[in-house]
């Protein structure tokens, strides 16, 4: 397991997906974080509450919205690209263990997830408090809620890429898992979510964005303001259960395939 | 002894029998062609004994055990598609990645690289590499654990003809060393020069194993007669039960009668021979005939 996991961090290493994914992340988050603190307060369409109060703060410490989703299509390229680009012959010719292989990649997704969240709250939370600081605001959140929000999107993250990690395994295809990804954020959940409140917290996309302080998230899927969220070990068990279920799906179904 | 064993192998892709009841036996330190036309089932056979495509029923097995189950996969070297490699890793890297994964040490890859002849190559990424090079890296991966069991499919697909020397030159020099190898090509004439023994397969059916020289003489001879009065001798040949098939130049090759029937039977003719010797099948004549006698076209 150690020398698949060595392999698998290798892997991540040696090519510029992570880094790339990672590198538009946190540009992405630099903007939403930018924009909404230049707009806070104002009366411009979709602007966050002045920075001055805490949920203007927190909206815009929380731009990680676009960082989560990028963490779960990373944990899913880690899996779909190895038969994207055949390399699964070899990988499999140096570990016939494919559930192996898949735990390692899960945990590896996970590491790559979670740095990907820890680079993306810094950003936000450095540009969120810069402008605040700039204006002459008081600190409106404690210093535990911004490091919660910080640790919730990093830990988010992660597990949502363990998750896609799970779905490119299950989805072999790299474009269609992406789009899943997509289709999952944007539709399902928003759909379901909106409907039905009380299974939102419970839905993947929307857990981890509550864990990261997310609710508007910045034209990413909005929260809707009634639901609840679940405390922040709760949120992450959902992740974990999906990451799991996921995991076990794709190892009893389409890991066992045929490699030809 | 024997290294490789196929045992009563059957794989079915739905209505499709890919690999049918196939049993072959691949001995210790032997260079084996594994030859069939495109479509024989020579991948999948291979894939099955490394443990990437599950068997319908039968056995695949390396020193008597499945791939999977070997203490030590690191002895088995396998090439199985040169398009195998993330295009934005570079050559080193992705044998780092290989190591990594095996747990071979990498001190290995100098030493594979410089054996593949892709030393300058090292920073290249692998999406810049021609057919050839990918081949060759192929085979750079699989030689990083000094492997005593070598699986090749078609591994001189994309080489040029200085690449296919030189892959002859390394399965030789591989032989030589008493390594097992096992290689799939649809290059007859290299198969030829590099094997000693050959298992060819149709249709997924075992058609012919054994030694090379076993394989054209089984496949027989031909008799190659030149004669003026070609027209006349055919005829006489014909009536007396031979194959004849006319060539260029008043000639004519026969199958069905050796040289002593063919003379005889000018001689008391009275037709005037010029020329007559025995020509050996080669091994693409061989193959040739071998599948078109299981009944697949061309």
């Amino acid at each position: 397991m150690n020398r698949q996991l060595h392999a698998e961090f290798l892997k991540l290493r040696t090519t510029r997906t992570a880094i790339g994914l990672a590198g538009l992340a946190v540009a992405v988050t630099a903007l939403i974080a930018t924009l909404e603190s230049a707009t806070a307060g104002t009366r411009q369409a979709m602007a966050i509450p002045s920075l001055a109060t805490s949920a203007g703060l927190r909206d815009a410490l929380a731009s990680t919205g676009f960082a989560l989703i990028a963490a779960a299509v990373l944990g899913t390229m880690i899996t779909s690209g190895e038969f994207r680009h055949k390399t699964a012959t070899g990988t499999y010719l140096d570990q016939p263990g494919r559930g192996r292989v898949l735990a390692a990649k899960a945990i590896a997704a996970a590491v790559a997830g979670a740095l990907l969240g820890l680079a993306a709250a810094a950003t936000a939370t450095a540009i969120g408090l810069g402008f605040a600081a700039a204006r002459g605001y008081p600190l409106t959140l404690p210093a535990a809620t911004i490091a919660r929000y910080g640790a919730g999107a990093t830990i988010g993250a992660g597990l949502l890429a363990a998750a896609g990690a799970g779905a490119g395994s299950l989805i072999r295809h790299q474009a269609a898992v992406i789009i899943a990804v997509f289709a999952w954020a944007f539709a399902v959940e928003l759909i379901v979510g909106g409907t039905a409140t009380a299974v939102a917290p419970y839905l993947p996309y929307t857990a981890a964005a509550m864990m990261a302080g997310v609710t508007s998230g910045g034209g990413m899927p909005p929260i809707p303001s009634a639901v609840i969220p679940l405390a922040p070990p709760g949120g992450a068990g959902v992740l974990a259960g999906a990451a799991v279920l996921l995991a076990a799906v794709a190892a009893a179904t389409t890991v066992r395939r045929d490699i030809t | 002894m024997a290294v490789i064993e196929v045992r009563q192998l059957t794989k079915r892709f739905g209505a499709v029998t890919a690999v049918d009841r196939l049993s072959f036996q691949v001995a210790a330190g032997t260079v084996t062609g594994f030859l069939g036309p495109n479509g024989a089932g020579k991948t999948t056979t291979l894939r099955m004994l490394l443990g990437l495509v599950r068997p319908a029923s039968g056995q695949a097995i390396i020193r008597g055990q499945r791939y999977a189950d070997l203490a030590d996969r690191r002895k088995v070297g396998a090439v199985l598609e040169a398009s195998g490699l993330h295009p934005g890793r570079t050559v080193r890297d992705h044998l780092r990645v290989r190591c990594a994964a095996a747990g071979i040490a990498r001190p290995r890859i100098d030493a594979v690289l410089e054996a593949t002849g892709l030393g300058g190559l090292a920073g290249r990424r692998a999406g810049s590499l021609s057919l050839g090079e990918r081949q060759r890296l192929g085979l750079a991966a699989a030689l990083l654990g000094d492997p005593e069991v070598l699986i090749l499919d078609e591994p001189g697909n994309g080489l040029d003809p200085a690449g296919v020397a030189w892959l002859r030159g390394l399965l030789r020099g591989l032989a030589g060393e008493g390594r097992t190898v096992l290689v799939s090509s649809h290059l007859l004439a290299e198969v030829a020069q590099t094997s000693s023994q050959v298992i060819v397969i149709d249709r997924g059916r075992l058609i012919f194993s054994g030694p090379v020289s076993q394989l054209t003489a089984a496949t027989g001879q031909a008799v190659v007669v030149r004669t003026p009065r070609a027209a006349e001798l055919s005829a006489a040949l014909a009536a007396s039960g031979a194959a004849v098939r006319e060539l260029a130049g008043d000639r004519l090759e026969i199958t069905g009668a050796g040289t002593e029937q063919v003379a005889t039977l000018a001689a008391a003719r009275g037709l005037p021979v010029f020329e007559i010797s025995e020509q050996a099948a080669s091994l693409e004549d061989a193959f040739l005939t071998l599948t078109a006698t299981q009944g697949r076209p061309g």
